[in-house]
Parts: C-alpha cells; sequence; structure tokens
C-alpha cells in the first residue's frame, strides 16, 4: 500500500485532489496526515482534526456513480467492524457516513457520539474522473472543544489508551479494496 | 465525381456559374472560385453547419446544487468546475467538457435535480 505521510496539511481530500487532477496518483494512494488545519466534512463543514488523530484519503479506481455510493455506505460499515472487532467497543451507523459509538465517559446515561466520518468526493463530466474517499477517525485525540465534546468522543477516551493509527488504516484501505472488487464485479 | 483523400471519399460537382467564376461542391458545401486581378479568391458560400445541441451540462446524479462557481455570461475553460451536487453523503464536482460562454444557467443553489436535468448551457 502506498501511503503518502504529511506532518501537517490543510486537508487529505483537498491534497489528494491537487495531486490526482496534475496525474501524481494511482488508483489506491493513500495520503495521510498526522493533523489538518483545513479539514472538512459535507458542506465543507469543519472537520475537528488535531494531533493524535487518524485522516486519510484513498484514490479510487474509476468506477461507475451508483458502486461509489454503495462504496461511500460500506466504508462506514468497514470502519464500525474494524473498530468493533479490534477494541470491543458497541458502534453503529448514523446513514449513510457517520459511525457512533454508545459513550458512557462523563455521562451518567450512555449517549451516541460520532468517532468517524467518511465524506467521497467525484469529479464528474461525461464521466467519472476522479473519486477521493477521505476518512476521519478520532483515534488518539484527548480531548474536543467544549461544543463538541457532547457529540464526538475518540477511542482513546473511550477505552483509555493509545491506538496503533497505522494498523488500523492499513486494515479499513484492505477492506474497502475487497469491497470495491465485490460490488462492481 | 468522387475523389478520395486518404480515407475518406468526398462527393464533388463543379458548375459553371458563369462570367470567370466556377462553383465546386464538396459533400454538401460550396465553394466559389474566380480570377480577381489575376489573384485566385476562394470564397465559401455556406457556412458550415455547427451544432449546437450539444454544448450544455447535464446533471449526471440525481442530487441537491450545493454550490455554484460559475455565473451567466462567464467564459469558461474545458475541465473548470463549474458547481457542485450532493447526493447520498457524496459531493459531486461537475466540470465543463467545453470551453465556451455561458448562455444560461439553469438551476439555483440548494435546488433538488434529477439525472439528466441540463444545468448550464453555453452560447
Amino acid at each position: 500500500m502506498k501511503i503518502l505521510k504529511f506532518k501537517i496539511i490543510s486537508s487529505t481530500n483537498e491534497i489528494a485532489k491537487k495531486l490526482a487532477e496534475k496525474r501524481k496518483t494511482e488508483p489506491w494512494q493513500v495520503i495521510a496526515a498526522e493533523k489538518q488545519t483545513s479539514g472538512y466534512g459535507r458542506k465543507k463543514t469543519a472537520w475537528f482534526s488535531p494531533n493524535g488523530g487518524l485522516y486519510f484519503s484513498v484514490i479510487l479506481p474509476k468506477s461507475k456513480i451508483e458502486d461509489l455510493q454503495t462504496l461511500t455506505i460500506l466504508a462506514a460499515f468497514i470502519v464500525a467492524k474494524v473498530i468493533k472487532e479490534n477494541f470491543n467497543l458497541e458502534t453503529f451507523i448514523k446513514l449513510p457516513n457517520d459511525v457512533m459509538i454508545m459513550s458512557n465517559v462523563k455521562c451518567q446515561m450512555s449517549k451516541p457520539k460520532k468517532i468517524c466520518g467518511v465524506l467521497t468526493e467525484n469529479v464528474i463530466s461525461k464521466e467519472v474522473k476522479l473519486s477521493i474517499m477521505g476518512i476521519g477517525l478520532n483515534t488518539n485525540i484527548e480531548k474536543f472543544p467544549k461544543d463538541l465534546e457532547k457529540r464526538a468522543t475518540s477511542l482513546k477516551i473511550e477505552l483509555g489508551r493509545e491506538v496503533d493509527n497505522e494498523k488500523i488504516l492499513n486494515q479499513i484501505v484492505e477492506e474497502i479494496r475487497n469491497q470495491l472488487k465485490t460490488i462492481s464485479e | 465525381m468522387k475523389i478520395r483523400i486518404k480515407d475518406k471519399v468526398y462527393e464533388v460537382e463543379i458548375s459553371d456559374s458563369g462570367g470567370e467564376r466556377v462553383k465546386i461542391k464538396v459533400g454538401g458545401k460550396e465553394f466559389s472560385f474566380g480570377e480577381d486581378k489575376k489573384e485566385i479568391s476562394v470564397a465559401k458560400t455556406v457556412l458550415p453547419k455547427r451544432d449546437f445541441s450539444k454544448k450544455e451540462i447535464k446533471a449526471p446524479i440525481a442530487g441537491i446544487v450545493s454550490e455554484i462557481f460559475v455565473k451567466e455570461e462567464d467564459f469558461i475553460k474545458k475541465e473548470q468546475k463549474t458547481l457542485v451536487i450532493s447526493a447520498m453523503k457524496m459531493e459531486n464536482e461537475i466540470v465543463s467538457d467545453f470551453e465556451g460562454r455561458i448562455r444560461k444557467i439553469l438551476v439555483q443553489k440548494n435546488q433538488e435535480v434529477k439525472e439528466g436535468d441540463t444545468l448550464i448551457v453555453f452560447q
């Protein structure tokens, strides 16, 4: 797996798009960052991206739009599965692209909190020219700002320990590859 | 008569239009040749047919127009981004297939579009 790693970057999706437009990438190239200064989700809403989190984008091979829609939903399931299998945390999907977990931390009752978001961006003319899947997973984030802490959590907050970002990244990308192969056949 | 240039065959018709001018018809297009001041002049008498019907951008996917980057009368280049359609939580940047001036933008921000709807028409 080819991973282009950055210490700090504006947004992995933005840089992936720029590199792909200059034809400096190939399918399944991964662009990962330790920190994003302008991480974003849908409608350019900000994605909290300090050091510790896992932020990456995957250049997808040219596929049909229907397959990409399915893959976006599947990506959320894949992240949920990886979290469940590795850390035994109860995950669920807020369709179609957010992963939540039931958090007990600092709450008297468990509360659903967002742990991951998936944003697929396509560039289309008559056909799909470019597809990028961006994933932001709150792994080793210690603390969220006041306005987010009731809605967001991280694996570190839930588990009380650090996790291996690179291992998680590899598992997620491999699974996405397998799923795209299956739905495109 | 027929002439072949490379692999293409052209139907050619030569006629005398009176005076010192000669009309030559090649594949439906008419050219007129004459001798003016000892120089040969060539004048096209029929403009080539232009196909305007394809100069428009259609929605490749159903969704909501979430951003518009261009405006009417803008001259845009091929592959320039024109708008974004949000669908199934995917953001789809629609880039132009053409270079040209925009005559009409038929959609507005937050408007729902169906696959195949015309979004932008060029001049």
